[in-house]
């Protein structure tokens, strides 16, 4: 199965889902619309444009499965969402110093590297905090366990 | 300012004016409304430029519409002459965009008048013809820019039913029942996506050198210019009032017409100058024809306009026919920003050359998590919840792969902004007519834009025929 279909039907889940929940929501009559009319019909509609899709992708020639490179954006998603938990806990400094720590180390694929990557983390969390803490002061959520600056 | 962030933030490789927008957006916030599209309009100006100093100089388009640049622009820089290119590159839009000013001074009012003959029918209309409008330009398939346009529509309904006050698609979330914030879903699609794809090769760029003293074009790139600048933003500004134009399309669309027009047309893709002032014109004129279209019917026609869009909306202020007359201040504030904006773009960027090309030379694997940063505290900041920042990455996981599989984010940007208005416009109708679908063919306008609609998705597969055929001949041939 070629990547037109995968993409396919991947839609036709998403609209399989949208219009089983939309159904529930009360379609009403063409008269008096309810709130579940256009997201039925909407939904449908995305269903049919992705059948149209999986057919050619099963009838024509098979597109070669796009080359995804998992390792880095993995990483990029998993350390976000593991500072989105961190800033629950600890200040924000903190937290950014160990999400700047985790990308760069990541990303910058050098020998003795870690005097770079410490010193980057810590150039630009300082510089974030100073930002958007100080002068801008956005109101992160307050850190239950550890705050240097209270 | 916003001349000066959009150019810094445009002049990274695959950072767009839509993307740049999305980032800066959040500034926007604690300003007043007037300074707040100011602003905005200063960043699509600056970011549009600083694609095109990417393209010139290092040969990765900044964003969609700045591929074509890269064409000749790039063989100019390898010619010895990014000076010329750069400087044309900017008096151009400079040019374009004040003629795209004047047309929005002078257009804008007259539309609202003509937009007040429009009901609910006609809106429904509008955006169905929109719609179909960017999806039959689709790049790669229209089949598929239907299918993220479907989708861009359902996340649209999710929140609550502005009929009904029912929560839709809200599975208990409360923060749900605010809908799906705007900005995650753009700065996810947009921005996050770009790193993400940025991440796959990090790769090392060439920079041409340029001296400030040889950005000025010579009498003989004026000349050969000169047409090519008026002809792009013509063309640009009319591209840019249909809904689902876009700069991109303007920018191509010039790019053909000067190849056409040329009589040296074996020039283009070899560093011919005419390449580079054609489409940037155009590029910058299709911004100001979007804001006619956006201030008087109330209608986004393209994905900047309807960030613009989604700012004004934020700020609480609701474009369309009326906005002219209630808020005065936000539209003449806008023209005279516009015009400054233009002027300062000229007087700033170019002699900031020098800044942004040390800008471009910051490696990638230290920049990206540097705007994944931006990106995160910038979404954070509009509704001070984590949830929309974990909304944003999966926006971003989607936006990837998206692009993997061929599949185009412009249209479900577009279908999200414009999901509240078709559906209001579908459901106000059919209770107007009691349940016929028929008022959208018995209203003169409505059945004009449906026809159109029609026109257009009925030459797309007799030309995508055609185009099969050729194709056919040419392999036999």
């Amino acid at each position: 199965m070629g990547s037109e279909a995968i993409g396919s039907l991947f839609w036709i889940g998403v609209g399989l889902f949208f219009a089983i929940e939309g159904i529930s929501l009360n379609v009403g009559i063409l008269k008096n619309p309810g709130p579940g009319f256009l997201p039925v019909m909407m939904a449908t509609l995305l269903v049919l444009f992705s059948l149209f899709i999986l057919i050619k992708g099963l009838t024509k020639r098979k597109v070669p499965f796009p080359k995804v490179f998992w390792k880095r954006q993995f990483l990029a998603v998993v350390s976000v969402f593991f500072y989105i938990f961190l800033l629950e806990f600890i200040d924000f400094l903190l937290s950014t110093f160990i999400l700047m720590f985790i990308l760069f180390a990541t990303l910058i694929r050098e020998r003795n590297r870690w005097p770079k990557v410490l010193l980057y983390s810590a150039a630009v969390a300082l510089a974030a905090w100073l930002l958007f803490y100080v002068v801008i002061r956005t109101p992160f959520p307050y850190p239950r366990f550890i705050s240097i600056w209270s | 300012m916003g001349v000066f962030l959009g150019t810094m933030i445009g002049v990274l490789p695959g950072i767009g004016p839509s993307g740049t927008i999305s980032i800066l957006l959040p500034l926007t916030f604690k300003i007043s409304p007037v300074t707040s599209i100011i602003l905005l309009s200063g960043i699509y100006y600056g970011a549009q430029y600083g694609g095109s100093t990417t393209s010139i100089l290092v040969n990765i388009p900044g964003e969609a519409s700045s591929v074509v640049t890269c064409l000749d622009g790039y063989q100019m820089a390898r010619k010895g002459r990014a000076g010329p290119a750069l400087g044309i590159a900017a008096f151009g839009s400079f040019i374009a965009g004040t003629f795209s000013v004047i047309g929005l001074m002078f257009l804008s009012h007259p539309l609202s008048k003509f937009a007040l003959l429009f009901g609910p029918p006609e809106y429904f209309s509008l955006i169905v013809l929109g719609i179909t409008f960017i999806t039959y330009l689709a790049q790669k398939s229209m089949a598929k820019a239907l299918v993220t346009a479907a989708f861009g529509f359902l996340l649209s309904f999710v929140g609550m039913d502005m009929i009904t006050g029912k929560s839709r698609y809200t599975f208990g979330i409360p923060i749900l029942s605010d809908g799906v914030g705007i900005l995650p879903l753009v700065m996810g699609l947009f921005g996050v996506a770009e790193v993400f794809k940025n991440l796959d090769a990090l790769e090392t760029r060439t920079i041409f050198k340029t001296k400030l003293g040889g950005l000025l074009p010579n009498r003989q790139d004026w000349k050969d210019s000169g047409r090519p600048i008026v002809r792009g933003t013509l063309l640009g500004f009319l591209i840019g009032v249909i809904p689902g134009g876009s700069s991109p399309l303007a920018s191509f669309a010039s790019y053909a017409v000067e190849k056409r027009c040329s009589k040296h047309p074996e020039e283009f893709g070899h560093g011919a100058i005419e390449g580079v002032a054609g489409p940037e014109s155009a590029n910058n004129s299709a911004f100001g024809g979007g804001l006619v279209t956006l201030f008087s019917l109330g209608i986004p026609p393209t994905v900047v306009s309807a960030l613009l869009f989604a700012a004004m909306m934020i700020q609480g202020i609701q474009p369309g026919p009326f906005l002219i007359s209630e808020h005065p201040d936000i539209f003449w504030g806008l023209v005279a920003s516009m015009y400054l904006g233009n002027i300062l773009l000229l007087f700033i960027n170019i002699p900031l050359i020098g800044v942004w090309v040390q800008i471009l030379k910051v490696p990638s694997k230290l920049l990206h998590p540097l705007i994944l940063l931006f990106c995160i505290v910038g979404v954070y900041s509009i509704r001070n919840t984590l949830f929309d920042v974990g909304m944003m990455m999966l926006f971003g996981v989607l936006g990837y792969l998206m692009d993997k599989f061929d599949y185009e984010p412009a249209p479900l940007v577009l279908a999200f902004v414009l999901g509240p208005i078709l559906e209001q416009g579908l459901r106000q109708s059919l209770r107007l007519s009691g349940g016929s679908f028929l008022i959208f063919l018995n209203r003169p306008l409505s059945a004009i834009l449906l026809g159109v609609a029609m026109l257009l998705t009925i030459s797309y597969f007799f030309f995508k025929r055609q185009r099969e055929v050729f194709d056919v001949k040419d392999e036999k041939a």
